[in-house]
């Protein structure tokens, strides 16, 4: 059950940023999580529930996006998804496959809630971003 | 004033503290010239058993310590002990693995700068320890007969990690009904790269293979020091 472990690095990293910004909480956190690691989505969030009262992501979400593996032969360079277990041995030529992807366990972004001051330029800037293009 | 909200970018691996002290933990291993070994398995698998053996094997010839981590006890550290290797022992409470953090605190305790190899024994336990980077330069996974033939079919990122797979207990292949080709098909699927070993630490059939591998690597690293000072 080291998703526990998973769980609160998510929420110190999610935090840290959110200081730096200071931000009054977190909304949203996007983490990318390959099939090939050892972490499973539905025990993360159980976790991540846990783990996060009293945080700043008290009311966070966590969107977890899941990237399939994907490997490929280091000789005849065919790609494939491996769908029933893991055999890294090429199926067309027997040479070592390689991974591809699978093994992401990143945090994208998180989305903040921020205390800002109204000024000129934000005013500017939402005006900016509304406008039509031609 | 007004709530405004707002995407930041991250763009962090979760395991980003982790990775950055076993990062230290591997400047200071090569600095010191030793040869890290993380020795991993499911519980039961033998690898105390297999370190007694190695040790016995080898002592003589270098160095070493060893690191023990288990959830409760220091029963494995008694058992190093005993055969007057140092061996310093951490006791994880609740935690299934061993992290680099855990390593840089045991160093500030157990010395090691005057060894040759220090082996880790990681927690039992085929699925966490895979994700930790402790700093080791040698990653050994140890899996037995007796545990049938389809552990690296079910813990495929464990045994894609290892550098070397020990296959363990093949006195008891006849007893367990399993083929040992077939495990051995198994590990190479999921692991085109690793160096294999079939043995039995119990009766010591194969275990010069796996020794006299070990002491290699332990010489190539000690030249590698000494060719870089």
């Amino acid at each position: 059950m080291h998703e526990i472990s998973i769980a609160e690095s998510i929420i110190r990293i999610a935090e840290a940023k959110a200081h730096e910004q200071n931000a009054r909480s977190i909304q949203v956190i996007k983490l990318r999580l390959g099939t090939f690691t050892t972490i499973v989505a539905e025990s993360l969030q159980f976790a991540f529930e846990i783990a996060r009262r009293g945080t700043l992501s008290q009311d966070a979400r966590l969107e977890i996006e899941i990237v399939p593996m994907v490997v490929r032969c280091v000789v005849c360079k065919a790609s494939t998804q491996p769908s029933h277990g893991v055999c890294l041995i090429c199926e067309q030529c027997g040479f070592p496959l390689e991974i591809v992807s699978g093994e992401e366990l990143q945090i994208e972004y998180i989305e903040v809630d921020s205390e800002k001051e109204e000024s000129p330029w934000s005013q500017y800037r939402s005006e900016f971003q509304f406008r039509p293009t031609s | 004033m007004e709530s405004v909200p707002e995407r930041i970018s991250v763009q962090t691996n979760v395991l980003n503290a982790n990775q950055q002290m076993a990062v230290a933990n591997r400047e200071r291993f090569a600095n010191e010239g030793m040869l890290v070994m993380n020795l991993m398995s499911a519980p039961g698998a033998g690898k105390t058993t297999l370190l007694e053996a190695t040790i016995k094997a080898l002592h003589e010839q270098f160095r070493l310590a060893v690191i023990e981590g288990d959830l409760q006890t220091d029963l494995d550290a008694q058992r190093i002990q005993a055969l007057g290797i140092r061996a310093y022992q951490i006791t994880t409470g609740t935690t299934c693995h061993l992290d680099a953090r855990m390593i840089a605190r045991a160093l500030d305790s157990f010395p090691v700068d005057d060894l040759d190899l220090l082996v880790i024994e990681n927690v039992g336990n085929l699925i966490c320890p895979a994700s930790f980077d402790l700093g080791e330069g040698l990653r050994v996974v140890l899996c037995s007969v007796a545990e049938g033939p389809e552990k690296p079919k079910k813990y495929p990122v464990m045994f894609n990690k290892a550098n070397v797979v020990l296959i363990n207990k093949i006195d008891l292949a006849e007893a367990s009904g399993v083929d040992l080709n077939e495990l051995t098909t198994n590990v190479r699927e999921v692991n085109p790269h690793a160096t294999i070993f079939a043995l039995s630490s119990r009766t010591g059939e194969g275990m010069s293979a796996w020794t006299n591998w070990l002491q290699q690597a332990v010489a190539g690293r000690a030249s590698a020091a000494m060719a870089s000072v």
